[in-house]
């Protein structure tokens, strides 16, 4: 019900919108903000009540695919704190934006709302179909936005971005379409199951079409042409947004769907690895010279997520709440920096940060906020980033010192340009004469402040964080272990995917098992990374076999555990064994 | 529990923080500050109270210390820790002089920056910067000291950069930052090495004791150097960043830039110390690495003798003080070098008294010529201001190590240390040591004859307006000469007090040992060693004398407080090496921000430019031409029907 809600319930309150006179912006801002919050509660309780699936209702048929698309949706740590981040942000986005859309806040709050459900549903499906179907919606009212809303080259940059986020997930597309027809259907598993059938070549051909959709959306170097301009562009708050949420979407898909479906080999690992840490420091550099403050942020922010890319494969086996924590510490740092850099541009009336300078004198609690955010984009000891990042190059340093010593130079690096952000904003004397705009109001002060606390209680706590991952565990010890082998043994049995199980097996008999003797170790690593992935495959297995009829909640829980602790140990029955080499 | 909690410490300078930050953000719109009364009482308050709680504990602390774990911190798979706290004999000597220090610095800065419009802001930041200090000295784990240790890092930004609208001093806060994490990055590699080793567990104090000793007690010793040593080195990276050592020195002369009780709490006394600190703490790691160890007294040995120099021929007060500060950690580094380190924490102890002392006077004397920091400008002082210019002589005469005072007894110690540990090594680094006493000994002498003798050099208007500083100032200082007399009596050799080392021997005790059973040293009188550092300081002080009182210093009109000439490029030595690192990176950032973006725009751009023109060629096609379109329509349905039929037909 929770999912559904957040999902469908964003779309009805952009429709909702409409019903606002257009001249009233004070009536629709209330209803407005009445609903983010009421969007950010439900994500909270979504956190709260762990992980949960609807379930599985057919949607449609694509033709020339053999199963049919699910409208399924799907809710674990990492999904969760996603959807979190975008309602959350949405909902100071909501606030923050009454200062600057003026009369138009309805047509504002309507694109965000339309926004905010297409990202959730990103997070929470569990369909393939259906989250490109939302991976490639949550562009449309961006886009919108920008064209509507952004600064001076608002049509250039609304376009670069449609044009280049659609076309970068054009292959993925077909190579979807493409996996769909040797799958029994869209779900993680029958398609980590189909790409095992095919040749290696073809595997890599619809890798690298999936790895370029993300490496767009994240952006990872050399990929980044969309990102300055339409983070510079677009309106303050929906740059928090983007930055914050939407580009979380390619971190994202790296971890649920790229890694789960993909037997991807150490060259790609590697690879993709320096991939994310050249992006650090590209990012970290470019930032060193920018002089637009939300230029300056977009590169932080590109900076920031290569890092966190560079963790995704490292594949330690901290990495999941390693890198979960410093998306979500990234999320809210890096978004409350667009606000505020917003109420310094429409204090000002720049973006130019050499022409800014001396607001701490004029605007004391804009400073303070200010100064604190920067502190806390720092990842200092205390914050939520210094637990992702020293997470993160823990997971790094597994790899050996050299990414890590890459890892610790963009520290620094970051060091050097928040501090050049936050000096040339806010300390000096202003360099120009010119008419202060509006300046911070209570409700924003309030919502910043209760983001940067965020942080702190996130960097003292981060447990509020990481255990959402492992929910699964503390409910396993408690169910019989009989029960669940009983559970797991099911879906071999029944026909629809025997035949894919058989062929699977005598594959890895026939070439797979000495591959896997070359490459233990990283298949060993590999497993147990990816032990949350798997589970909400597993998981998915299940909804299958039983034919998708409910108790979706505890199968899903338990199936999951014991199909990540198959892959530790060797599993006692065959069908248990052929599940566990799927999953790496 | 019986004693005291150990949190409370930690609790009252953030209280205070939290109290005196609200009260700075909601009366900065306000026209007028929040009452000067109302907020130095409780920035005193409450680091007053930290010290009381400190004091306690300290006198009913049982010799293993007390350990207190407060809650789980971080836990995710191949990382834990907790949040834990540790007072044992070396937390409560560094906790006892910072707490105490720092809620006499409070005081005095009270007076000190009386009138200005950011009061209740300092204060806070002062506030912030005890207890991170605090925290740096009491954490249990690295993980926790390094919170403290970026805390101070932080804490030392915003001083120096408080008074915000001069960029200058901005630039002085962003470099000390940024300098500091260069070696904080060392510090974080340092616990990743320590993790891979022997699992997080390795970052608690004791789990590395106790890992070291099972190693020892294994006979595994040679195995793990390697990466120990490397642990190590990135831990002195560390130091050598916060503590201002050769290479990352240059940001300590820069930090002047910050008001005057803040270099004395900060930049002399407490947070430069805390890489002694911490090479202390970890005193069993560093005692099985020879080669870092060797590593640290010679970066010591050069850091001491170069900071002694470049202390010669700087002209601003607070900037000599500043070099003679890193001069004096170099000795700190020097006798943890020679695994001595209850006698570098000993000189800790005494350099925060008679340096505070030091920097309060020099604060009290810019105070009381408003503003003034060039000594090529003053003179005579002490008829005007006979106070500060008696508590400054004492802690001269303990710098210098005059006999008696304290200094006199902590750098003796180390020097003979340092002699005794080893046959070649010892001598040579002794006699380098004893070199920079001298040279101590004429850049303080010199100071102090510029300052407070001879004629006054400034111009009439403010030679008027010189006054004694107010109670509040004079206070903190004459208790902090008083420390600066007998501080050393604690640990007096040579008549027989030992208390400091017997009160650190549960700490370091057992890492000296292994130390001197791996190198035994030779037994050598100690009242030679006695005589020669009493030569030494009477020596620089006659040398000093002989210059400078008779030397005649013109009194410069310009407002650049810089060394001339080649002075300059002596002292500004490593700045430039910084700086060949700095256009590494910015020439980097340029190719990047030039080549490398102006290129992948070229390829979009050429794509796009490409589609483009396909796109217009097809948009001919579409054109009013009724015959060419017909004829279009009829090849098209031809080559359907050819397709079909060579296909194969209709399926």
């Amino acid at each position: 019900m929770l999912l559904n809600l957040l999902v469908i319930a964003p779309f009805v309150a952009a429709i909702l919108m409409v019903l606002n006179s257009k001249e009233d912006s004070s009536a629709s801002s209330r209803m407005a903000i009445l609903m983010g919050v009421a969007f950010a509660a439900m994500s909270v309780a979504l956190i709260v009540t762990g992980n949960q699936a609807t379930t599985p209702v057919e949607w449609f048929h694509i033709p020339g695919t053999r199963g049919p698309v699910y409208y399924y949706l799907y809710a674990h740590g990492l999904g969760a704190w996603m959807v979190f981040l975008s309602c959350g942000l949405s909902l100071v986005a909501l606030i923050s934006a009454r200062s600057i859309t003026g009369k138009s806040y309805r047509n504002f709050a309507i694109g965000i709302f339309a926004l905010m459900g297409a990202m959730n549903g990103t997070f929470l499906a569990a369909d393939a179909v259906l989250f490109f179907f939302f991976f490639e919606a949550m562009v449309i009212p961006a886009a919108i936005l920008i064209a509507a809303f952004g600064g001076e080259k608002r049509t250039t940059a609304a376009m670069t971005f449609a044009i280049y986020t659609l076309v970068g997930s054009a292959p993925m597309m077909v190579a979807l379409w493409y996996l769909l027809t040797i799958a029994d259907n869209s779900l993680l598993l029958s398609m980590a199951v189909a790409i095992q059938s095919l040749p290696a070549d073809t595997q890599t051909l619809v890798m690298l079409s999936f790895l370029l959709a993300f490496l767009v959306k994240t952006p990872i170097f050399p990929f980044h042409g969309w990102q300055a301009i339409t983070y510079a562009e677009a309106p303050a708050p929906l740059s928090a947004i983007l930055t914050g949420a939407m580009s979380k979407a390619g971190v994202f898909g790296f971890i649920a769907w790229v890694l789960p479906i993909f037997p991807l080999n150490l060259n790609y690992i590697s690879g993709l690895m320096w991939l994310g840490l050249g992006t650090a420091i590209y990012g970290a550099l470019m930032a060193l010279r920018a002089t637009d403050g939300k230029r300056l942020l977009a590169y932080s922010s590109m900076s920031h997520l290569g890092f966190a890319v560079a963790g995704v494969f490292s594949l330690s086996e901290a990495m999941l709440p390693a890198v979960l924590v410093l998306l979500v510490a990234h999320g809210i740092s890096a978004g409350v920096q667009y606000f505020l850099m917003g109420v310094a541009e429409r204090m000002t009336g720049t973006r130019n940060i050499n022409e800014m300078g001396g607001l701490s004198s004029k605007n004391p609690v804009f400073s303070f906020l200010f100064g604190a955010a920067g502190v806390m984009a720092l990842a200092v000891p205390g914050t939520a980033g210094f637990v992702g990042e020293f997470t993160v190059l823990l997971s790094l340093w597994d790899l050996g010192p050299l990414p890590a010593l890459v890892g610790g130079f963009c520290l620094i690096l970051s060091a050097t340009y928040v501090l050049r952000f936050v000096q040339k904003v806010i300390f000096g004397k202003p360099a120009r004469e010119y008419q202060e705009g509006t300046r911070t109001t209570a409700l924003e002060g309030v919502a910043f402040g209760s983001m940067l606390a965020l942080l702190l209680a996130f960097g003292l706590h981060p447990a509020f964080v990481t255990n959402s991952l492992h929910l699964f565990d503390e409910e396993i010890t408690e169910e019989s272990t009989m029960e669940v082998v009983e559970e797991v043994a099911e879906p071999a049995e029944q026909p629809m995917t025997a035949e894919e199980l058989r062929e699977l097996d005598s594959t890895l008999a026939a070439s797979g098992f000495t591959e896997e003797e070359r490459k233990a170790l990283i298949a060993q690593i590999q497993s147990e990374t990816l032990a949350v992935d798997s589970a909400v495959a597993a998981s998915e297995a299940a909804e299958d076999s039983v034919e998708a009829q409910g108790a979706a909640e505890e199968q899903a829980a338990a199936v999951g555990t014991d199909s990540s602790a198959a892959g530790a140990e060797p599993p006692a029955v065959e069908t248990e064994k052929t599940e566990a080499s799927e999953n790496e | 529990m019986t004693h005291l909690p150990l949190w409370f410490i930690p609790l009252f300078p953030l209280i205070g923080t939290i109290l005196l930050g609200t009260i700075a953000v909601v009366s900065s719109g306000a026209k007028k500050g929040p009452s000067e009364g109302l907020v130095g009482t409780l920035a005193v308050l409450f680091p007053a109270l930290s010290f009381a709680v400190v004091a306690i504990l300290a006198c009913s602390m049982p010799e293993a210390g007390f350990r207190e774990t407060l809650c789980n911190w971080i836990d995710i798979p191949l990382f834990r820790a907790d949040i834990g706290f540790l007072f044992d004999g070396l937390s409560r000597i560094m906790l006892l002089f910072v707490t105490g220090i720092g809620s006499l610095i409070a005081m005095y800065s009270i007076g000190y920056m009386h009138g200005d419009r950011g009061f209740a802001r300092f204060f806070a930041y002062i506030n912030l910067f005890l207890f991170s200090m605090v925290v740096l000295v009491l954490a249990d784990s690295l993980l926790l000291t390094f919170l403290g240790w970026e805390g101070v890092g932080l804490c030392s930004y915003l001083l120096i950069g408080f008074w915000n609208q001069d960029l200058k001093n901005c630039k002085a806060a962003n470099k000390a930052f940024i300098v500091n994490r260069v070696g904080d990055i060392g510090f974080l590699l340092g616990m990743l090495t320590l993790v891979t080793i022997g699992g997080s567990s390795l970052l608690n104090y004791d789990g590395l004791a106790a890992f070291i000793n099972m190693v020892i007690g294994a006979g595994e010793v040679v195995e793990l150097v390697l990466p120990l040593s490397l642990a190590g080195l990135l831990f002195f990276i560390g130091c050598t960043g916060k503590s201002a050592q050769i290479p990352l020195l240059t940001w300590l002369p820069d930090a002047m830039a910050g008001p005057t009780p803040v270099s004395a709490l900060i930049h002399a006394a407490t947070m430069v110390t805390s890489g002694v600190y911490l090479l202390a703490r970890l005193s069993m790691m560093f005692c099985l690495l020879e080669h870092v160890l060797l590593i640290i007294v010679f970066v010591g040995m050069f850091t001491a003798l170069w900071a002694a120099i470049a202390g010669l021929l700087q002209n601003d007060i607070k900037k000599v003080l500043a070099y003679s500060t890193i001069s004096q950690l170099g000795y700190m580094f020097m006798a943890a070098g020679v695994c001595a380190f209850d006698a570098s924490i000993f000189h800790v102890f005494t350099h925060a008294f008679f340096k505070a002392a030091l920097f309060l006077g020099a604060g009290a004397v810019i105070h009381s010529l408003a503003g003034e920091q060039d000594m090529r400008r003053m003179g005579g002082l002490i008829n005007k201001t006979p106070v500060t210019a008696c508590v400054m002589i004492f802690a001269f005469l303990a710098i210098v190590g005059f006999p008696g005072f304290a200094g006199f007894w902590s750098k003796d110690l180390i020097l003979e240390r340092i002699f005794v540990s080893g046959p070649i090594l010892g001598p040579i680094v002794y006699v380098v040591g004893l070199a920079t006493a001298v040279i101590t000994a004429v850049y303080m002498g010199r100071l102090i004859i510029m300052t407070f003798f001879g004629k006054y050099r400034g111009d009439k208007e403010t030679e008027e307006h010189i006054h004694e500083a107010p109670a509040v100032m004079l206070f903190p200082m004459v208790i902090l000469a008083f420390g600066a007399i007998f501080s050393g009596y604690l640990w007096a050799d040579s008549i027989g007090l030992t208390f400091f080392r017997d009160s650190m021997a549960s700490v370091v005790g057992h890492a000296q040992a292994l130390y001197l059973a791996a190198n035994p040293a030779a037994h050598v009188n100690p009242v030679i060693f006695a005589a020669l550092g009493t030569l030494a300081a009477l020596g620089g002080m006659y040398i000093a004398w002989k210059v400078f009182s008779r030397a005649r210093i013109i009194g410069v009109k310009g407002a650049s407080t810089v060394p001339e000439g080649s002075a300059a490029s002596w002292t500004f030595l490593w700045d430039y090496i910084h700086c060949a690192f700095i256009a590494g990176v910015n020439i980097l950032a340029w190719f990047c921000d030039v080549v490398v973006e102006k290129v992948l725009q070229a390829i979009q751009w050429t794509i796009a430019a490409i589609v483009e023109i396909l796109g217009d060629g097809a948009s001919i096609l579409q054109v009013r031409k009724v015959r060419l379109q017909l004829s279009f329509s009829v090849a098209g349905v031809a080559l359907l029907v050819m397709l079909v039929i060579f296909s194969g037909g209709l399926v």
